[in-house]
């Protein structure tokens, strides 16, 4: 009964492959300021802008997740478009770790660029979903 | 990149195998066996950079130099792409000072140590400031004396024996220097050494130098001193002379207990020189004195040296107690030292009672003169006399134990002892007790101990027993009209008393090893 399920099974396969992502995302960026900060000049400048930036993105990831898995499973649009919204922030957050950190490596990018690959993805699937629901 | 070259450096000459270096030209190249420096990078940390590589092509004849620049590529995942940290890949030129950020650099770098992060240092700038606020110019031994433009200058012979006048004088170092300089009557006005103001003007620093006397010695060596001497005699022509050219120099420091310059005064001696004279031989001297107090030369510092006279002195009477007590140092001469009879050539103790020598160090002495003893003379004025013959007028209590001994310090000064013996044995003593005899003393002999103290590379000689031994014999009296010769004799002996020095060693490293407690655990 396809017709009268509204939810969108990308976009919830996507939320569960970002979490998955996310968690490995988080703890290599982690791992790597540890190490830029062993092997290069890291002052502590700017050694605590990225690091607080790293849990603010990592606070907003989760709440992102959960209301917009939420918004999917429940066909509401309003967390929907908060969690679009959220994305939002976390994609120039990711754009910070991608050009404005202090050490940029190749893994970095990697990883950034994946990821924000991701948020794009999800975003237009979130658009379509709240297309969907609200007609 | 391809401006760098580590190896290029003679300046604008072609370095030896060095294939960056921009003053080769192909020519130089083809003698070239290898290159020294075959690449130059930037940080290879960095994903990609520039890299510079420098080859010889030796197959090619002649050999020419192959310059490539590339593209460096870091293949590590862990490269730095990108970086927002601009010191952290390249070295940053420091900052020009200007009047604007001349103070904030100063605080950041003006202390002995500084680091890259200025806050957390500001607390040990801080504590170093209040330090220097509070001191005054303070000398230590050897540091040049400081003058308004530069440095007190005593010029001396360097390498040959030309005056060079870059010599800074060190506070408290005595010396005395000579050398030659080139005059000519022409550039009489001109030569600034050869004038007084050259040697008055700088001024140690708020102490002005002070004209303390000028002697002028005339064309044939002949010195006069002058009176009223504040003016300056600066060189003019006259007669065809230079006249009032400096020949000599010497300063006289005088300073506090703190190390601090209160007074400067210069001697001159002025001379003349003639058409003929090309060079003339200049002296500079430089001596320090310690305010309130008269200068005593010093026998040595610390330890005597040999050869220097033994300083000694009296404790003023009424000063028991050691609180502060000032030695005279003005005793047996005028300088403050032992002296013993001088011999003279008549051999006549009587006419000889004012000649006396200081004694110095390690030397030992022996002197002596004949006395005629007539019947008329009556023994306790004869022994006086003979005892002030010996001893001269006044004889110290007290001997400096080292070369430098101040007069405050008690604990530096040596007492003499006195002993007295007799030149008879027992047996006549005793039989000679029984009549009243006369005992005249005819030697002192002086004995100094000294020991060498201090380090064994460079030992100092300090004095530290000074015994002096009257001997007396009896006087038998004269019939009336004999008279009699007795030999006086006096004599001084330095006995080398130090125990022989023992370098200690070290001990041996020892292996401590031990096992644990419970290593054999299950089967002890």
């Amino acid at each position: 009964n396809n017709s009268y399920q509204l939810s969108s099974v990308p976009l919830q396969l996507l939320f569960y492959v970002n979490g998955i992502y996310y968690i490995f995302y988080f703890l290599a960026t982690l791992a790597m300021i540890v190490y830029k900060s062993q092997v290069f000049s890291y002052p502590d400048d700017f050694l605590g802008p990225d690091l607080a930036l790293l849990f603010i993105m990592a606070i907003l990831e989760v709440l992102r997740l959960y209301l917009g898995s939420k918004g999917n499973l429940t066909e509401e649009e309003a967390p929907l478009g908060l969690s679009l919204v959220i994305t939002v922030g976390s994609a120039i957050l990711s754009v910070y770790f991608l050009v404005w950190q202090t050490y940029v490596l190749k893994a970095d990018v990697i990883i950034n660029v994946v990821l924000l690959f991701t948020y794009g993805l999800e975003s237009v699937l979130k658009v379509v979903a709240i297309a969907a629901f609200v007609s | 990149v391809a401006k760098l070259c580590v190896c290029d450096l003679l300046v604008a000459q072609c370095d030896v195998n060095c294939c960056c270096d921009p003053d080769c030209s192909a020519a130089d190249f083809s003698l070239f066996t290898t290159c020294s420096v075959p690449i130059v990078t930037g940080d290879s940390r960095l994903c990609s950079q520039k890299a510079a590589i420098y080859s010889l092509d030796v197959e090619a004849n002649p050999p020419e130099r192959i310059f490539k620049l590339i593209d460096q590529v870091n293949p590590s995942v862990f490269c730095i792409h990108s970086t927002n940290y601009k010191q952290a890949v390249s070295l940053s030129s420091p900052e020009m000072p200007t009047s604007e950020n001349f103070d904030q650099l100063l605080q950041q770098f003006g202390s002995t140590s500084f680091s890259a992060e200025p806050d957390s240092w500001n607390m040990d700038t801080d504590a170093q400031n209040p330090s220097d606020a509070n001191e005054t110019y303070r000398y230590e031994y050897g540091v040049p004396i400081q003058t308004v433009d530069a440095f007190l200058r005593l010029p001396s012979p360097v390498v040959s024996s030309w005056c060079s006048d870059v010599n800074p004088a060190g506070f408290l170092v005595n010396q005395a220097t000579k050398c030659i300089r080139s005059v000519s009557v022409e550039k009489c006005g001109n030569i600034q050494a050869v004038s007084m103001l050259f040697y008055i003007n700088s001024s140690i620093l708020a102490v002005n130098i002070t004209v303390q006397s000028i002697v002028v010695q005339s064309l044939n060596g002949m010195r006069t001193l002058l009176n009223g001497s504040d003016d300056l005699r600066l060189p003019m022509i006259l007669d065809e002379l230079c006249i009032n050219i400096v020949l000599g120099v010497s300063y006289h420091i005088t300073y506090t207990d703190e190390g601090e310059i209160i007074e400067a005064a210069a001697s001159f001696v002025l001379g003349a020189i003639n058409k003929e004279a090309l060079s003339i031989q200049q002296s500079f001297e430089i001596s320090f004195t310690q305010v309130n107090t008269k200068p005593v030369p010093l026998s040595g510092n610390p330890g005597y040296v040999v050869g220097l006279p033994i300083r000694a002195g009296f404790r003023p009477q009424g000063y028991p107690f050691p609180v502060k007590i000032l030695f005279v140092p003005l005793s047996t001469n005028e300088y403050g030292q032992l002296t013993i009879l001088q011999s003279t050539s008549n051999q006549d103790c009587l006419a000889a009672q004012e000649a006396r020598t200081p004694i110095l160090f390690g030397y030992n002495m022996i002197s002596g003169c004949k006395l005629r003893i007539t019947a008329a003379m009556k023994c306790q004025p004869l022994t006086q006399t003979i005892l002030d013959l010996l001893k001269g007028q006044s004889f110290p209590e007290y001997v400096a134990s080292f070369g430098n001994s101040q007069a405050q310090d008690v604990l530096d000064w040596v007492p003499i002892t006195h002993l007295h013996t007799s030149e008879q044995s027992d047996n006549e003593r005793i039989y000679k007790t029984f009549q009243s005899s006369c005992q005249i003393p005819i030697s002192l002999e002086i004995e100094v101990k000294w020991t060498k103290y201090g380090s064994l590379v460079n030992p100092q000689a300090r004095i530290v027993n000074v015994t002096a031994m009257i001997t007396t014999t009896t006087l038998k009296q004269l019939p009336s009209g004999r008279e009699r010769t007795i030999p006086i004799t006096s004599s001084v002996v330095f006995t080398d008393i130090s125990s022989p020095a023992e370098p200690g060693y070290k001990a041996w490293p020892t292996i401590n090893a031990k096992l644990p407690f419970d290593f054999f655990f299950p089967f002890v």
